[in-house]
């Protein structure tokens, strides 16, 4: 079997023996799901090991470890995975917070057989995404991950998690009829018909504008659920606050990265009059993102929900890359993916950590902790830090390059967005301020220090916080000459300062 | 050793994280020797290079400005975009290596004595390395993005160090207002990077100068580039109107109040202007704007200095006074004095808060009128906040008195209204000096019971004292004999020499005018302070609107906290649309919609699905009771039936 195959599939195979062992051996059961996924990380990093960051193509993307077979050949359908500059760091940090949300996961005390087994179907879905290079395949991974979601925010969630389940499944799956929908216009525009994506960014030159332009409002739709974007991301705060630690973690890790991904991969690449049109909405919604996310972050008293709103306003940093359509606009968005995930998968694991001990997440209700618990507290203070941009800690570059990017097109929506900078400072350092600074509150006087299960879960991102921010290169060396190739693609239609 | 130079940021970080991660925490950790050690080693190698640079023994780089100018690749994308760490030696870089690890490694002596008790000794040194390291970056740093990380940085550690007893509210706060107002202050400098990154595509200060020269930057672009800078400046420097952070960022331990809050980290902003002066020069708007906002907020925070009773306000309004200067300098083409300035300050005010560290760690308070008459108890202090306080009000041939003169010059030459304020400020400067030296050691003690406990510092505290005395005393006609600063640090203004415009002063009048502010100031001082308060007193109760109005700052608190509130009440706004409109929209909308669609499809399926099936249903019970009709049992019948369809199909077959 190919190395991607394996990545993507090594997880169902865990889960299928899981379904095999009986539930009371609970011991047996999470021991083989952090097994599996630190095998997938494992099998990932191979991945990585074995990949050519320079070997990029001339006018469309260069896949390699490119696994191609006949599927349903009557409709062209194929079995089609590749990857790029673009897909690896992704997949790196998917099977990375999957095995670290697994070694926390071993909190979850009830049904745990289910849970692994939903939570390895999940990472089937992610990795496939991210390897899927056929729209039909693309697909079909990508409403993968919304059942196990469903089940996973729904059964082991908090007080509302029935109605966050729902509300999420029903966002999501509202985007993707219209995703569908914009596969089967591609399809059937396309001659001869093919889900191939290198195909279809070759094939775009014959479609009017306005055809383009309406796929990519179907694309938009189904994506912007996703990343999500305002309008579209209520369901959001919901579905983190509802959903147990592990899943916030894969939800604001990963699954908010497919839709960003998707807008490069899929509206980008194949429809680009469709993104063309669409850049001067695209911008103003960076902005809002920004800054309203961060707004609506600073109103919060739930520490999780605020978590979850300073989501969407670094989404937003990703948007503004984004709307550049500049080597340094989509390093920059990357970057901020990437980083996002880090960061903010250790928040959650970190006011998780607080929650399972005080369940309560309520910034009022503590005070002084840092006195109470320094090695928490520390770890807490550096990932705000990295949060909200602080140079040598991971946020600043992805952020600063989107901006970077950005700024040299749209100067007035990007010079207001400068203002998010400051309220998620304001926010996280309130936070701070209210939790683990002033007088300790006696009420927590037994609270425990964060214990090892917990400390192996965050170490290593704290550590990649660390380490990206002072040598980022790690990961643009890694995404830079895809991304020079992606964002040259379509030069003459894109005539932006670079 | 200058071309080790990398060394001397890179050493204090590798200290902070051995001591943070290393040994062990508590009142007797032995990590703090080995941040001194760490500092001493940094300042011997800058004192080097300083001295060497001075004197000319290193030679600037043939046809440049600078004596050392190395880089590495740190980020690198797209097509040839770069970012660069590495380092630019000019005579500022190296004045000022000197004066942050003088100043770094006298705190951390003096912080053995004055934290001695403390029980997270460990930590305080490891944040005191980390800032200094960050500071340090951002003086060598050859790349604008490199300074500005290290600026955020510096913010960093301030936030760490002023709320470092963070068990307390007041410090928490301070804290995190600091942190916030320098943050405001930064978004001007993001939007001054990136206007600065669209027009020339680099960070690098070497590139930036040529670029500029070249005329790459239209004089809007370099105007707003430079206002930005400036706002940046205005907070990290405590410039008005962002200098709200700083009087309470004196919740921070004294030394740490010494090294960031005066002779270091806030004058990060005038080091800015000064690194790239080259823009200014070329936007005059811009300038204008840094001389103007120098000056307003040299003589505010002088007001505001003359009605505080806490002994550290006093200093932080002064700080922010003497930054006014340096700005004012910088805005009216005194390049040199203003950095001069920052030297002679540094020794100065460093002093001076270490002095009032020594004092609080004795009487335990940080209000002067709890004090008085120490001086027979604490002679080493006094003495040398003595010389400090004379060196700031300006006593001739002191070290404050050179650097002064030299922006008050600067600056008649430029505008002598500028130059007017300036020498009032001047005064003001000698007054408040003057009364806190007054109200702390003169008089009688008006608190006998703290008096009775007083003691002198023991000799870690006194011993930086009297070497920063030294300075004070010192450092300023050293500096100005022959010219020897103005020497390693100038800057050639193409077309503005730095006498050209401006008028021309009897020689006698500027630094008579000095010297009589002087006197006048330290009379008043003397006249109200020195014995009993009861004339101040009476003052005070006559004039309360303007003690108020000086007390609350000029009402900028006010006006920032109700920009909090604003700021909260958007907050709020928004989630109330975020849950009650964009949500409900989506949910309830949704719903709506679906159920209306529901309702159309139940109509649909009621009256025409349905009404078809029920339909069809009738349809087959009528035929079959017609058909009934013709089904009687009648054998004869159904054989008719049978022959006729036989002959109609027959008729049919033959008929074809």
């Amino acid at each position: 079997m190919e190395l991607l195959s394996t990545i993507t599939f090594l997880p169902l195979l865990g889960g299928l023996v899981i379904l095999c062992v009986p539930k009371e051996k609970v011991g047996l059961i999470r021991g083989l799901a952090i097994f599996t996924t630190a095998a997938t990380f494992a099998a990932s990093l191979f991945l990585l090991g074995g990949f050519d960051p320079n070997l990029v193509g001339e006018s469309i993307p260069k896949l390699q470890y490119v696994e191609q077979l006949n599927w349903i050949p009557s409709l062209g359908v194929h079995y089609f995975m590749g990857v790029d500059g673009l897909s690896v760091p992704i997949i790196l940090l998917t099977t990375l917070l999957s095995f670290l949300a697994a070694i926390y996961s071993i909190g979850i005390e009830t049904r745990v057989k289910e849970f692994f087994f939903w939570y390895l179907l999940l990472e089937v879905g992610m990795i496939g995404v991210f390897c899927a290079m056929d729209l039909f395949l693309f697909y079909l991974f990508w409403e993968l991950t919304l059942v196990p979601m469903y089940f996973l925010i729904g059964v082991w969630g908090g007080p509302k998690k029935e109605f966050a389940a729902i509300k999420f499944f029903l966002f999501t799956l509202f985007g993707s009829v219209f995703m569908l929908l914009g596969i089967l216009a591609l399809y059937f525009a396309s001659t001869p018909h093919t889900f191939n994506m290198l195909e279809l960014m070759q094939a775009n030159g014959s479609w009017s504008r306005s055809f383009q332009i309406v796929v990519f409002i179907a694309f938009y739709l189904g994506l912007a659920v996703k990343i999500p974007a305002f309008p579209f991301h209520t369901w959001l705060p919901l579905a983190h606050v509802e959903a147990p630690t592990p899943v916030s973690v894969i939800l604001a890790g990963v699954l908010l990265k497919m839709g960003v991904y998707g807008l490069i991969r899929i509206s980008y690449s194949i429809l680009p009059a469709g993104y063309e049109w669409f850049l001067p909405y695209l911008i103003i919604i960076a902005f809002i993102n920004i800054v309203y996310g961060a707004l609506c972050a600073m109103a919060q008293t739930d520490m999780k929900k605020m978590v979850a709103y300073s989501s969407v306003n670094h989404m937003g940093y990703c948007l503004l890359g984004l709307a550049a359509v500049s080597t340094t606009g989509f390093n920059g968005a990357i970057f901020q993916m990437i980083t996002h995930g880090i960061i903010t998968g250790a928040l959650f694991l970190l006011v998780g950590v607080l929650y399972d001990r005080a369940h309560t997440r309520d910034i009022t209700a503590f005070g002084g902790l840092g006195a109470k618990l320094p090695v928490y507290s520390g770890i807490m203070a550096l990932t705000c830090f990295a949060s909200l941009g602080l140079p040598g800690l991971a946020g600043f570059v992805g952020e600063f390059m989107c901006f970077l990017g950005a700024f040299a097109y749209w100067k007035f929506w990007t010079t207001l967005s400068v203002a998010g900078i400051l309220i998620t400072a304001a926010f996280f350092l309130r936070m701070m301020q209210k939790v683990f600074l002033g007088p300790f509150n006696e009420k927590w006087k037994d609270l425990p220090e964060i214990n090892l299960r917990e400390l192996i879960a965050v170490g290593p991102l704290a550590v990649l916080t660390v380490l990206f921010g002072v040598w980022p290169q790690l990961i643009l060396g890694l995404t830079d000459p895809t991304v020079k190739m992606i964002s040259n693609m379509y030069e003459h239609m894109f005539q932006l300062v670079r | 050793m200058l071309e080790h130079v990398y060394w001397i940021p890179l050493i204090p970080l590798f200290t902070s994280v051995v001591i943070l991660f290393g040994g062990k925490e508590g009142k007797d950790s032995k990590m703090p020797y080995l941040g001194i050690a760490a500092m001493a080693w940094c300042f011997l190698q800058s004192s080097v290079i300083f001295f060497q640079t001075l004197t000319g023994r290193i030679p600037l780089l043939e046809g440049k400005e600078y004596f050392l100018y190395e880089r590495i690749p740190w980020l690198s994308w797209g097509p040839n975009l770069k970012v660069h760490l590495g380092v630019l030696i000019d005579g500022p870089a190296a004045t000022l290596l000197f004066v942050v690890t003088l100043v770094s490694l006298l705190v951390q002596i003096y912080s053995l004595g004055y934290m001695y008790d403390d029980k997270r000794k460990k930590r305080y040194y490891a944040f005191l390395s980390f800032f200094t390291a960050a500071m340090l970056g951002l003086v060598v740093s050859s790349s604008l993005l490199i300074l500005f990380a290290a600026w955020e940085l510096v913010g960093v550690s301030s936030y760490l160090l002023i709320g470092f007893w963070f068990e307390k509210p007041g410090p928490a706060y301070a804290a995190k207002k600091a942190f916030i107002t320098t943050k405001l202050g930064d978004c001007g400098f993001y939007f001054g990077l990136l206007l600065l990154f669209s027009y020339t595509g680099t960070f690098d200060l070497v590139m930036l100068k040529s670029h500029v020269a070249q005329g790459l930057l239209p004089l809007e672009a370099a105007t707003a580039i430079g206002i930005g800078f400036l706002i940046g400046a205005i907070g990290k420097s405590a410039q008005m109107p962002l200098f709200i952070w700083l009087p309470d960022a004196m919740e921070g331990p004294t030394p740490v109040s010494a090294l960031i809050h005066a002779a270091t980290m806030v004058v990060a902003g005038i080091y800015l202007v000064a690194r790239v002066y080259f823009i200014y020069t070329s936007a005059p708007l811009a300038l204008g704007a840094v001389a103007w906002v120098g000056l307003f907020t040299a003589f505010l925070a002088a007001t505001m200095a003359v009605t505080a009773y806490d002994i550290k306000k006093v200093l932080a309004y002064s700080t922010i006074s003497q930054l006014g200067y340096m700005m004012l300098g910088l805005g009216v083409y005194g390049y040199t004095s203003a950095l001069f300035h920052l030297t002679t300050h540094a020794f100065f005010k460093a002093l001076l808060f270490l002095g009032a560290g020594s004092v609080i760690h004795s009487v335990h308070t940080n209000d002067m009128r709890e004090m008085g008459g120490l001086i027979k108890r604490m002679p080493a202090t006094a003495t040398t906040m003595g010389i400090a306080t004379l060196t700031i009000a300006g006593m001739p041939l002191l070290s404050g008195w050179w650097s002064k003169e030299a922006v008050l010059h600067a600056a008649y030459s430029h505008n002598w209204g500028m130059w007017l304020l300036g020498v009032l400020t001047a005064g003001l400067t000698s007054f408040y000096m003057c009364r806190l030296f007054f109200l702390t050691f003169i008089g009688e003690p008006r608190d006998p019971h703290k008096h009775q406990h007083a003691h002198e510092s023991p000799a870690t505290m006194t011993g930086p004292l009297w070497v920063l005395a030294m300075l004070s005393l010192f450092a300023g006609g050293l500096l100005h004999y022959n010219g020897l600063f103005e020497h390693l640090v100038h800057f050639e203004v193409v077309g503005h020499g730095e006498h050209a415009g401006g008028s021309h002063a009897p020689a006698f009048l500027l630094p008579g005018a000095a010297i009589f502010v002087f006197l006048l100031g330290l009379g008043f001082a003397y006249r109200l302070y020195a014995g009993s308060l009861k004339t101040a007193q009476g003052l005070r109760d006559r004039f309360e609107w303007a003690a108020d109005t000086l007390e609350r700052r000029y009402y900028f608190d006010d006006f920032f906290l109700w920009l909090v509130s604003l700021s909260d009440k958007l907050a709020a706004a928004c989630f109330w649309i975020d849950s009650r409109v964009v949500d409900a929209i989506f949910v309830d909308g949704w719903a709506l919609v679906v159920r209306a669609v529901a309702a159309a499809s139940d109509f649909f399926d009621d009256y025409f699905v349905d009404g078809a099936v029920d339909g069809m249903g009738t349809l087959t019970q009528d035929a079959g009771w017609g058909l009934r009709k013709l089904v009687r049992g009648q054998v004869q019948e159904y054989l008719l039936y049978v022959s006729l369809a036989v002959a109609v199909f027959a008729t049919f077959l033959i008929s074809r």
